[in-house]
C-alpha cells in the first residue's frame, strides 16, 4: 500500500480566517467564544453564545462561482484556496481525474434551507427561490462547491457524521490514495452557526448555559466546572497526496498519516461510549503498526459535555494511561462540528512543526471523572513525531487519526 | 410608473442579483457578452424581476427574445401595461 503525505492545509474559524492567524490566536490564548444577541428571538433555547466566523470576504470568490454557495460553502472555499496554495498545485493535477474533494458537514447548510422553507411557508410562492438556493442547501454543498471552485473532476464525496464528517472525508481520502485510485484529494470538513445544530444540543442538555455573561470561559473541556458545547463555524482543508505524488513535484510535506479507523457504537444515539472509542483509537494505532507508547500527543476531541469528555478521557485512560499529554483546542473556537477533525488536525500538524503543545483553554481544575491522564494545561514544548486525532459524533460515530512526522 | 421609474427598478434588480455597476446598465448592452450573465442567470434574473414586480414571468413567450438590457426594459414596460389593464 503507498505512503499518504499532507502536502498542503487552510483554514478558518473564529479565530482567523487563514491558518496562520489561527494558530496565532491559539497561541496568544485567544477565546473566539462571543454573546450571539440574535439567538434571543428563540424561546426554549438556553446557549447564547457561539464562535462565528466574522471579517471574511466573500466577494475574493468571483460571483459565477459564488451563487451556488451559501455560507460554510464560502468558508470551505476559502480554506481550500488556502490549502491549495500552500501546496503549490498546478491547475492540471486539480483537474485530472486522479484528483478528488471529500468534504463533510453535519447537514449542509441549514441556514440556506431556513431561507429556503421561510419563503415556502410564508408566501407559498416557489417562483421568488433563487434557481441557486437548492444548491446552497444540498448536504454535499461544501464538497460540490469546493470541487466547482478548484476544478476537481475526480472523485466527489461528502460525508455527512456530523462531528466525525471532517475526519471520515480526511480517513477516506487516506484510503483511496493508500490503494491508488487517487494521487491526491483536498480533504475536510465545514460547518456554520445555525439555530437548528445549536438548538440540537440544546434540547439535549449538552450546550452550554452557564457562561451566557462570561462567553470566553466556555468551552470547558475535561473541567469540573464544564457545562456543554459551544458551537463554532468555519472549515479546513488538508491536501492528501501519495508519497510518489509529492516528491515527484518537490511538493512540501507537512506529515505522514499513518493510520486511521472509524467505528459505529450501538449503545446510545447521543453520547459517548467509553469501550468503543478505545477499540477505535486502539484500531487505528494497529492500521499505523504503532504501539501506544509511541503516541506523543492526543488532539481530544472533548467538547465540554459532562459525558462526553469523561468516556474520552476513561478510553484515552485505559490505552495510553497518564503518560501521554492530551489537549482539545475547543474552548479556543468553540465545536465547529462537522469542521472540527480538520481544523484542529491542522492545528496539531503545526504544533508538531513548532515542537510543542497548545492547552486546554478554560481548564482550571480537571474534573474527578476526566483524571487519569496526562492534561496539558499550560503551554509546554514536545518533540511530536507521532499524534493522534480523536473525533467523536452523534450516532455513536467514532473516527481516529494517526499522523507521524515524514521521515524519508 | 413611468419608464425611467421602471428602469431603476430594473437596474435594483441586476445591481442586487449580478453585483454589476448601475453605470454599465444601458440599454444596448448584451446580457451575455457584455455583462456576463449566463442562463443560470437569466432563471434568477426572471426570479428576481418576478419578486420586485409582482409578476409572474414564466409563461411570457416574449423572454425568449431577450437579448441585452434594453430588451428586459421593453419586456417589463409591457408587462406591467398588460397587468394595468
Amino acid at each position: 500500500m503507498r505512503r499518504v503525505v499532507i502536502s498542503g492545509y487552510g483554514s478558518n474559524t473564529a479565530l482567523g480566517l487563514d491558518s496562520d492567524a489561527v494558530f496565532a490566536a491559539l497561541m496568544a490564548n485567544h477565546s473566539g467564544v462571543v454573546f450571539m444577541p440574535e439567538m434571543d428571538r428563540y424561546s426554549g433555547l438556553n446557549c447564547r453564545i457561539g464562535a462565528p466566523v466574522t471579517g471574511f470576504d466573500a466577494k475574493s470568490i468571483p460571483r459565477q462561482q459564488r451563487r451556488s454557495m451559501g455560507r460554510m460553502s464560502i468558508f470551505a472555499a476559502l480554506a481550500a484556496r488556502e490549502a491549495c496554495a500552500r501546496s503549490a498545485v498546478q491547475v492540471e493535477r486539480l483537474a485530472s481525474p486522479r484528483t478528488g474533494c471529500i468534504m463533510g458537514s453535519t447537514m449542509g447548510s441549514a441556514t440556506e434551507m431556513e431561507a429556503a422553507f421561510k419563503t415556502i411557508i410564508e408566501t407559498g410562492n416557489l417562483g421568488e427561490i433563487s434557481s441557486m438556493q437548492f444548491f446552497k442547501c444540498v448536504s454535499h454543498t461544501a464538497a460540490m462547491n469546493t470541487a466547482q471552485f478548484l476544478g476537481i473532476s475526480g472523485f466527489v464525496m461528502s460525508p455527512a457524521a456530523a462531528c466525525a464528517s471532517a475526519m471520515q472525508a480526511i480517513g477516506l481520502g487516506f484510503h483511496l490514495i493508500r490503494t491508488g485510485v487517487l494521487d491526491m484529494a483536498f480533504c475536510g470538513g465545514a460547518e456554520e452557526v445555525n439555530i437548528m445544530v445549536c438548538g440540537s444540543f440544546d434540547c439535549l442538555f449538552a450546550a452550554s448555559t452557564n457562561f451566557n455573561g462570561n462567553p470566553s470561559a466556555s468551552p470547558r473541556p475535561f473541567d469540573a466546572a464544564r457545562d456543554g458545547v459551544v458551537c463554532g463555524e468555519g472549515a479546513g482543508v488538508l491536501v492528501l497526496e501519495s508519497l510518489e505524488s509529492a516528491l515527484s513535484r518537490n511538493a512540501p510535506i507537512f506529515a505522514e498519516i499513518a493510520g486511521y479507523n472509524s467505528c459505529g457504537s450501538g449503545s446510545n444515539v447521543s453520547q459517548s461510549d467509553t469501550a468503543a472509542i478505545g477499540l477505535c483509537m486502539r484500531q487505528a494505532l494497529l492500521d499505523a503498526k504503532t504501539e501506544p507508547g509511541e503516541v506523543d500527543y492526543i488532539s481530544a476531541h472533548a467538547t465540554g459535555t459532562l459525558q462526553g469528555d469523561a468516556a474520552e478521557a476513561a478510553a484515552i485512560q485505559a490505552l495510553l494511561g497518564a503518560r501521554t499529554p492530551v489537549s482539545s483546542l475547543k474552548g479556543y473556537f468553540g465545536h465547529t462540528l462537522g469542521a472540527s477533525g480538520a481544523v484542529e488536525l491542522i492545528a496539531a500538524l503545526q504544533m508538531m512543526r513548532d515542537e510543542m503543545i497548545i492547552p486546554t483553554r478554560n481548564l482550571e481544575r480537571i474534573a474527578e471523572d476526566c483524571g487519569g491522564i496526562r492534561h496539558v494545561q499550560k503551554t509546554e514544548r514536545c518533540n511530536i513525531r507521532c499524534l493522534v486525532k480523536n473525533c467523536f459524533a452523534f450516532g455513536g460515530i467514532n473516527a481516529v487519526l494517526l499522523c507521524r512526522r515524514y521521515e524519508r | 410608473m413611468n419608464p425611467e421609474e421602471l428602469k431603476e427598478k430594473i437596474k435594483d434588480v441586476f445591481v442586487q442579483y449580478f453585483e454589476l455597476d448601475r453605470e454599465e446598465l444601458k440599454d444596448e448592452k448584451q446580457l451575455f457578452t457584455d455583462l456576463g450573465l449566463d442562463s443560470l442567470d437569466i432563471v434568477d434574473l426572471i426570479v428576481g424581476l418576478q419578486k420586485e414586480f409582482k409578476l409572474d414571468l414564466r409563461q411570457y413567450a416574449g423572454l425568449r427574445e431577450i437579448r441585452s438590457f434594453g430588451d428586459v426594459c421593453r419586456v417589463m414596460e409591457d408587462l406591467c401595461r398588460q397587468n394595468q389593464r
